[in-house]
């Protein structure tokens, strides 16, 4: 039965990949792999914030906070306090989901533009990507679950695994010379 | 009636797809593809005469002749790989000896199977490594559309075409092949009775998008990304390989 599942699975994403292809624009400009110098700022704008808001990050999970409110503070505002802080360390895994994502997909994009990419480093990038997910979104779980003061280790694999990305783009965006990009063709005034 | 209907029209489909092919010159460019609609409109006309003339030898036939089609269908991946990195030679060569090692593999496994015994026939040994194929095709034309999708590599209309079409008849028929032994599935029944109008509309794509020839996407220049990318890929593996020592000692207890 699970392998006639499956089988099932992959004969339907076929098709939904097939109709993403027919459904995507066939003119040439749409399809070309070239970056745009918006898309290069925006990413060094999401890696420098990312190192930025190292210290704050840290802070959140930290349970220095947790322990003083324990001691001091009525139980309401212990659970207040939770849930604060429950709600910024979901914002900012799923902040942190959307910066790697952005960078992959960029590096995608510049890995179909190189004559001759190296397709055993893009199998160990994509594998290291892959298990970022399931740790992340696990994290994202166990946040939701239990709390930030209680997933400490998750958390420090996340961060971890999040900077080896933002190191890697950003060695890689060091390499790039901006003059070679493509023109934002977006209209400055309407955004479209 | 009907069936005959879809007969006829599928062969007139494809020798109108064969004989444009010819006259645009997409014959020469896409070999592989139109060998495939060669091996699909003789199998037809075969079955055709073995139906009308010696009824007797339509079951012996089909088996055979429905192994070569997929053989032939798997070369048409083994084309649309071609094309799709015609740009980038290395990862040409890599996906070329992959799909061949992966056929042969498959093939290896099938034949294994039948020396040990496993078939009660050489028609049902045929049927197995039809479906065995089947599903190896199915797998590497995921991994080719994910990667197409992914990398943004950009394709030819005739080559989205080629690709739109392809993906709708190996994907329904994936599904099909695995409802085919669900006992009292009506899904299934409906599914296989759709199976040869579905065949006609992949062949109403194919005739559609190979109907003239569109050029293919120019690649960019080469640029300083494209030389930088060795010196990036050796700077990225020691990084790889440091921060892989920092995660492991993070997550010693």
């Amino acid at each position: 039965m699970t392998g006639l599942l499956a089988i099932i699975i992959l004969g339907s994403l076929i098709l939904i990949f097939g109709l993403r292809i027919a459904l995507q624009s066939p003119n040439t400009r749409t399809q070309s792999p070239s970056i745009t110098l918006e898309e290069f700022a925006n990413a060094r704008e999401a890696l420098d914030t990312t190192f930025v808001e190292a210290a704050a990050i840290e802070r959140i999970f930290s349970t220095e906070d947790m322990e003083f409110i324990s001691h001091s503070s009525s139980p309401q505002a212990r659970r207040l306090f939770l849930e604060e802080r429950k709600a910024l360390a979901i914002q900012w895994l799923r902040k942190t989901q959307k910066q790697v994502a952005q960078l992959m997909d960029l590096h995608f994009r510049l890995a179909g533009h190189t004559h001759e990419p190296n397709p055993r480093f893009e199998l160990k990038l994509g594998a290291k990507y892959l298990s970022f997910l399931l740790v992340s979104y696990f994290l994202l779980f166990l946040l939701w679950l239990r709390g930030p003061f209680k997933a400490r280790r998750v958390v420090a694999y996340t961060s971890h695994v999040a900077g080896y990305f933002c190191t890697v783009f950003s060695l890689r965006l060091e390499s790039i010379n901006a003059v070679h990009l493509g023109p934002d063709d977006s209209d400055p005034d309407t955004g479209v | 009636m009907l069936a005959n209907f879809v007969w006829w029209t599928a062969i007139a489909l494809e020798v109108v797809i064969l004989l444009r092919s010819g006259r645009t010159g997409l014959l020469k460019k896409y070999p592989l593809f139109f060998s495939y609609i060669g091996c699909v409109l003789l199998t037809e006309i075969l079955g055709l005469l073995a139906n009308a003339l010696a009824p007797k030898l339509y079951e012996p036939l089909y088996w055979p002749a429905d192994l070569a089609t997929i053989l032939a269908s798997y070369a048409v991946m083994v084309e649309i790989f071609r094309w799709s990195t015609r740009h980038k030679p290395g990862i040409r060569r890599l996906t070329q000896r992959a799909l061949l090692t992966v056929f042969i593999l498959t093939v290896a496994y099938a034949a294994s199977n039948f020396v040990n015994g496993k078939f009660g026939s050489p028609s049902r040994a045929v049927a197995a490594l039809g479906r065995d194929l089947r599903y190896v095709e199915a797998g590497i034309l995921l991994l080719m559309l994910w990667l197409l999708q992914r990398y943004r590599i950009p394709l030819g209309r005739n080559l989205r075409g080629l690709l739109i079409g392809y993906s709708f008849w190996v994907g329904v028929n994936v599904v099909n092949l695995a409802l085919w032994f669900v006992p009292g599935n009506e899904f299934s029944i409906l599914l296989r009775g759709l199976l040869p109008a579905t065949y006609l509309f992949t062949l109403g794509i194919w005739c559609v998008t190979l109907w003239s020839v569109h050029p293919e996407p120019v690649q960019p220049a080469e640029s300083r990304i494209e030389r930088d990318y060795e010196l990036l890929a050796g700077k990225t593996q020691a990084v790889l390989a440091r921060a892989s020592t920092r995660v492991a000692r993070i997550m010693r207890p």
